[in-house]
């Protein structure tokens, strides 16, 4: 078990989520960075799908109460193990009692925890991935204690992974036409492809409202399916990307379509960043 | 092309009885024709598939799709299962019915009457997990929604905005009009079936009392409160 002293400014566990239970409204969900959940459980032998600790901002405080190894990975935020500096995309061993305490986000938002063997809360509609109304709890501020899998391995010897490049400074978003782009005057396409667009305070694991609005007179679309990267666009002009938990349908026109590797670096940024969207040629 | 691994589907139709039959039959088919879709949501007249992997050859697997479309035995699907929700519309559990009358020009016995006179479709679910989304609301009953959402709207919460109207799964905001109650779970995660409906099936509302309403309520607490099919 892992006891959260603090939890932070907004950490949850997740895994890849829910795809597939759509039909019920439920949201797919999952990691908002699918890179850096990738590494932190590649360095630790998980199996693919393990559930991780999705730390956003400032990190919380925790106390272990069994040994175990640990790897982090995705922004930087100062990790202390019993007030000694860790490094991300190192696995590091854990003891009995040890404290770890997170500080602020840098080169990034989100830091990812993955502990071997992966934690191991309820699986409900096939993921650990917490959700208001799906899981007890929708974050780690009521979580208590979170239980993890005592597996006895030993993680790859002098594993260690080297990034020459973090997605943090990425300022290029590489999105699709969305179902009706088409729809748009010439004016507002031009606008999506040459302008800068900024994420407003109004940012959530569900969905990022940008500060910049583009001209155009959708009228009202039946409401359709939409998914995590989906870019809507209101009457007013005001443009909503759907990240992870984005709710299953909505009434708004589809403009673009944010690729995989478009919604992992938007995963690691949030109020006042920067980007330009890149139209992709398919 | 919207994503290498979505393929969009659209009705032209407006959505009716028809399309709707049509987008369900069509879905079912798809499942069990093509192993790489993982996942269809549906919309009002449209279809999301999802893949397993990026699409390759989009214009080969358009005919695929147009092919698999028209050669389906296009029977008229067997009705759906007809849900019966009890709702307290009484004055504690329906803050917005008298000024939503009022702006309909409609005493509230009426509006509630005009309410459990119809029969609604379950055309799909979608924006929280069980939130049907349901056809049939009378025209009479058409509204503005609110000016500004309210943050939390109660779970079990009846409500009419725009031309729909709907019940409230969980706590949520809301911007819909709240004309009632019913102390039915519409979204259990831990059960086999999380939500009792699905889409093609039909929901009628049916007036209780409040005190119904709490002896219900006790019921659901127990956890013996079930709803069947009539």
């Amino acid at each position: 078990m892992i006891e959260v002293l603090h939890p932070g400014i907004y950490s949850s566990i997740q895994d890849l989520g829910r795809l597939g239970q759509q039909s019920l409204g439920v949201p797919i969900g999952g990691v908002m960075d699918q890179n850096a959940f990738y590494w932190a459980n590649r360095l630790l032998n998980n199996p693919k799908h393990s559930a991780v600790l999705e730390m956003s901002f400032k990190g919380p405080k925790l106390l272990f109460h069994q040994p175990t190894t640990i790897a982090l990975a995705g922004a930087n935020m100062d990790a202390q193990l019993n007030g000694l500096k860790i490094a991300n995309l190192i696995p590091v061993e854990i003891k009995e009692k040890d404290l770890l305490e997170f500080g602020n986000a840098n080169f990034g938002k989100r830091t990812y925890m993955a502990v071997k063997g992966g934690i191991h809360t309820h699986e409900i509609l096939k993921s650990r991935s917490q959700y208001k109304g799906i899981t007890t709890y929708a974050t780690l501020s009521k979580t208590k204690l979170i239980p993890f899998n005592m597996v006895k391995f030993l993680p790859p010897k002098g594993a260690r992974l080297s990034l020459k490049k973090t997605n943090s400074k990425e300022e290029v978003i590489v999105v699709y036409r969305g179902p009706d782009f088409d729809l748009l005057p010439e004016k507002a396409k031009k606008q999506l492809e040459k302008n800068t667009f900024s994420i407003s305070i109004n940012n959530s694991r569900m969905a990022y409202v940008l500060e910049e609005k583009v001209e155009h007179q959708i009228s009202y679309k039946w409401t359709a399916p939409v998914l995590p990267g989906t870019v809507q666009c209101t009457p007013d002009g005001t443009l909503i990307i759907l990240m992870r938990d984005a709710q299953t349908t909505g009434g708004y026109p589809r403009i673009l379509q944010v690729s995989d590797e478009g919604l992992n670096i938007l995963g690691q940024k949030s109020t006042n960043e920067c980007f330009q969207f890149q139209l992709s040629a398919v | 092309m919207t994503h290498p691994k979505i393929v969009i589907l659209e009705w032209k139709n407006e959505p009716d009885d028809k399309t709707l039959h049509q987008l369900i039959e069509f879905q079912k088919t798809i499942l069990k024709e093509f192993e790489e879709v993982i996942q269809i949501t549906q919309g009002y007249c449209s279809l999301m598939l999802f893949h397993k992997n990026n699409v390759q050859n989009i214009e080969d697997y358009k005919t695929k799709l147009h092919h698999l479309y028209t050669s389906q035995s296009m029977k008229y699907p067997k009705k759906g299962e007809l849900w019966q929700i009890p709702v307290c519309y009484e004055e504690d559990y329906a803050p917005d019915l008298k000024t939503l009358a009022n702006d309909l020009n409609l005493n509230p016995d009426t509006l509630v009457a005009k309410h459990v006179s119809a029969r609604y479709q379950v055309c799909f679910i979608g924006f929280l997990p069980g939130f049907l989304y349901l056809s049939g609301l009378s025209k009479v009953l058409e509204c503005r929604r609110k000016e500004r959402p309210i943050p939390n709207v109660p779970q079990g919460s009846v409500a009419i905005g725009g031309r729909q109207t709907g019940i409230y799964p969980m706590d949520s905001p809301g911007g819909w009009h709240i004309i009632g109650k019913t102390p039915y779970p519409f979204f259990e995660p831990l059960n086999k079936k999380p939500c009792f409906a699905k889409a093609g099936d039909s929901v009628q509302f049916t007036s209780i009392s409040k005190s119904e309403y709490l002896q219900l309520e006790g019921h659901r607490h127990n956890g013996t409160l079930k709803i069947k099919p009539l």
